[in-house]
C-alpha cells in the first residue's frame, strides 16, 4: 500500500519536474524546434587543439543523420556537446530549442534521461545482469517497479535479447552487448540516440544488425545520430550525411552517401 | 521516499556481494584497523583499572594521641569529610587497630609476647582518608597539619608514604599521557587507512560512476547505494574487529593475570564490551561515510 503510493508521488514529482523545465521556453510550440541546433559552436581543449570551428547546423526532429569523418575530426566533440560532458568554448548548443550551457549541474541529469547513448566501448555496467542494466536508466528515473518489469522484457525482445536477461555483459558477444546498450537507450523513450562508433567492435553483420535497429527505431519516431567511418554503414543508412574535417563540416548531403568531399 | 530508499540499499547490498573481492579486501582492511584501535582502547581500559587500584589502596592515616575522646574524634571525622578532595573517612578504634595488629603478626611470637608483656593496648586510635585522586594528598596533608584540632593529632603516615605517593602520582600521569598518545597515533592511522581503502575502492569503480552519470542518474542516486556501502563496510568491519579482539582477550588474559594478580583481561573486556564495539561501530561507520562521499565527489563532475 505505503509503497505503491509512495511511487505514484514520485512518478508525479517526475512530471511536475519535467515540466518545470519546459515552462521556461512555453512561449514557442515545441513542435517547432529543431531537436538539435548549433549556433557558431567552437570547441578548443586545453592544449589548443581545435576540436571544432565554427559549425552551425540543425538537426531536426526524427531525422537520421550520419556523421562522418576521419579519428580526430571532432566527431565525439559533437556528440560530447550535445549531452553535454563538455561545454562550447565559443557559441550555444540548443537542444529542443534550451540552450545546453543555461543547464546547471544538478538538472544534467534531467538532460541526459532525454538522450539514449550507444558507444563503441559499450559502457554497460559489469556487475549487473543485462535486465539490470536496462532497468537501471528506468530506475535512475525514479520509474514505479511495475513499468520497470514490464517495459524491460519488452525492449529486450526488441533487440532480440529476450532470453538472455540474467547475464553478465562479460557473458555475451560483443554484437549481443550493444543491443544491450541500444535497448538501455531506448528504454525511457528518449528525444534524441546519440550512437558514437557503435560498431567499432562489431563483426559486419553484427553491425548491420545494429543499424537496422537503429533505423527501425528512427521509424519508430526518435532523433537519431550515427558518428561513424564505416562506408558500409552509411550507404546501408542512406540517410543525412554529415562530414567533418579538422573541426568543420565540409559536407553536408540530405541523401548521402559515404564520400570524401 | 521509499522507493529511493529501498533501491538504495537493495543496490548497496548486491554491490556488496558482486563486488566480492573488493568487499573482502576492504573490510578486512578496515577490520584491522578497528582491531588495532580496540586494542588500545582495551589496553586503557586495563591500565586505567591498574592505576585506580593503585590508587584506590592509597591512603593518610591520621593517629590521635590516646587521651582524645572517641566523640571528639567522630567530630573530627565530620569536619575532614566536609572537605571537597576527600573521598572516605574511615575511623579505626585502638581495639580494632589491635585486633588488626594481632591478626597480621599472629605468626610472629616474638611480637606477641611483647604485646603480652605490656599488657595494656599500645594503638592509636586513628582515621584513614581516601582521596577523590592521588594527586591530591599532598593537599590533605598540608590541611591537616594546619586545622584547628592538630594538636590532639600524634603523626599522620603521609610524610613516610610521600615518596611512594608522589612516584605513583607520576607513572599515573606518563602512562595516561602516553596511552593517550598512542591511541590518537593508532586512531590517526587507522583513519587515513580507513580513508584510503575506500578510497580505492571507489577508484575502482570511476568507471562505473561515469556509466551512471550518462545514463541520466542524479548525483544523489549514484551517491547513496555507494555511501550505504561504506556503511556496511563499517559495520561489519566492527562486529569482525570485536570478534578478533574477544579472542585475542581470551588467549591474553592469563598472561595478564599472571602478570598483575587480580586483572581478569576477559571479565575487563566483557564489561566494556558495549564501549568496545560502540566506539568501533561509531568509527567505523562515521569513517565509512565520511570517506566514501569524500572520494565519490571526484567522480561526479563529469
Amino acid at each position: 500500500m505505503d509503497i505503491s503510493q509512495e511511487e505514484n508521488k514520485i512518478k508525479t514529482k517526475n512530471i511536475s519536474e519535467n515540466e518545470k523545465m519546459e515552462e521556461n521556453d512555453k512561449e514557442e510550440n515545441m513542435e517547432e524546434f529543431p531537436a538539435i541546433k548549433f549556433e557558431g559552436v567552437s570547441k578548443i581543449y586545453k592544449n589548443d587543439f581545435v576540436a571544432l570551428s565554427d559549425i552551425s547546423l540543425e538537426i531536426k526532429k526524427n531525422e537520421f543523420v550520419s556523421l562522418v569523418g576521419h579519428s580526430g575530426a571532432g566527431k565525439s566533440t559533437f556528440l560530447k556537446l550535445i549531452y553535454a560532458e563538455e561545454t562550447p568554448t565559443q557559441g550555444t548548443v540548443y537542444f529542443d530549442g534550451r540552450p545546453l550551457n543555461k543547464i546547471s549541474r544538478r538538472k544534467l541529469s534531467f538532460h541526459r534521461r532525454k538522450i539514449g547513448t550507444v558507444f563503441q566501448d559499450f559502457k554497460l555496467l559489469p556487475q549487473k545482469t543485462v535486465f539490470e542494466n536496462v532497468s537501471y536508466a528506468l530506475e535512475v528515473c525514479g520509474a514505479p517497479r511495475k513499468e520497470i518489469s514490464e517495459d524491460v522484457p519488452q525492449i529486450l525482445d526488441i533487440v532480440g535479447l529476450g532470453g538472455e536477461m540474467e547475464k553478465y555483459s562479460h557473458e555475451l558477444s560483443g554484437g549481443e552487448q550493444q543491443k544491450v546498450v541500444l535497448a538501455r537507450a531506448l528504454i525511457h523513450k528518449p528525444l534524441l540516440i546519440i550512437a558514437d562508433e557503435p560498431t567499432g567492435n562489431l563483426d559486419p553483420q553484427s553491425s548491420i544488425e545494429i543499424v537496422e535497429l537503429l533505423l527501425k527505431i528512427n521509424r519508430i519516431g526518435t532523433t537519431v545520430i550515427l558518428a561513424t567511418h564505416n562506408r558500409e554503414i552509411v550507404n546501408k543508412a542512406a540517410k543525412r550525411v554529415i562530414v567533418l574535417e579538422n573541426g568543420k563540416i565540409i559536407c553536408d548531403d540530405a541523401k548521402g552517401k559515404y564520400k570524401v568531399c | 521516499m521509499f522507493l529511493i530508499l529501498g533501491r538504495t540499499i537493495k543496490e548497496s547490498f548486491i554491490n556488496f556481494w558482486r563486488n566480492g573481492w573488493l568487499s573482502v579486501v576492504a573490510v578486512s582492511n578496515l577490520t584491522l584497523s578497528l582491531y588495532v584501535v580496540g586494542f588500545v582502547l582495551t589496553i586503557l581500559i586495563v591500565t586505567n583499572g591498574i592505576l585506580k587500584s593503585f590508587e584506590d589502596r592509597m591512603n593518610i592515616s591520621v593517629y590521635f594521641q590516646s587521651d582524645v575522646a572517641e566523640e571528639k574524634i567522630m567530630e573530627i571525622k565530620k569536619e575532614i569529610e566536609s572537605q571537597e578532595k576527600v573521598a572516605l573517612v574511615e575511623y579505626i578504634s585502638k581495639d580494632k587497630a589491635l585486633e588488626e595488629f594481632k591478626k597480621n603478626n599472629a605468626n610472629e611470637p616474638a611480637i606477641m609476647n611483647s604485646l603480652n608483656i605490656i599488657g595494656e593496648n599500645p594503638l592509636l586510635a586513628s582515621l584513614v582518608i581516601k582521596a577523590d585522586s592521588s594527586i591530591q594528598y599532598e593537599k590533605i596533608s598540608d590541611y591537616i597539619g594546619k586545622a584547628s584540632f592538630r594538636e590532639s593529632v600524634v603523626r599522620t603516615n603521609y610524610s613516610k608514604n610521600k615518596e611512594i605517593i608522589s612516584k605513583l602520582n607520576g607513572i599515573i600521569f606518563k602512562v595516561k599521557k602516553s596511552g593517550l598518545a598512542l591511541a590518537t597515533i593508532f586512531g590517526f592511522i587507522s583513519a587515513i587507512n580507513i580513508f584510503n581503502t575506500v578510497r580505492i575502492a571507489i577508484y575502482t569503480r570511476r568507471q562505473e560512476i561515469g556509466v551512471m552519470r550518462l545514463v541520466g542518474a542524479s548525483n544523489m542516486f549514484i551517491r547513496l547505494p555507494i555511501v550505504f556501502e561504506g556503511v556496511f563496510y563499517g559495520i561489519v568491519a566492527s562486529v569482525l574487529g570485536t570478534m578478533f579482539l574477544f579472542f585475542t582477550a581470551k588467549f591474553g588474559s592469563p598472561f595478564i593475570s599472571s602478570m598483575i594478580p587480580g586483572e581478569n583481561l576477559l571479565d575487563v573486556f566483557k564489561n566494556n564490551l558495549n564501549i568496545i564495539l560502540g566506539v568501533q561501530m561509531v568509527a567505523g561507520v562515521f569513517l565509512g561515510i565520511f570517506s566514501s562521499w569524500i572520494a565519490i565527489r571526484k567522480y561526479l563532475k563529469v
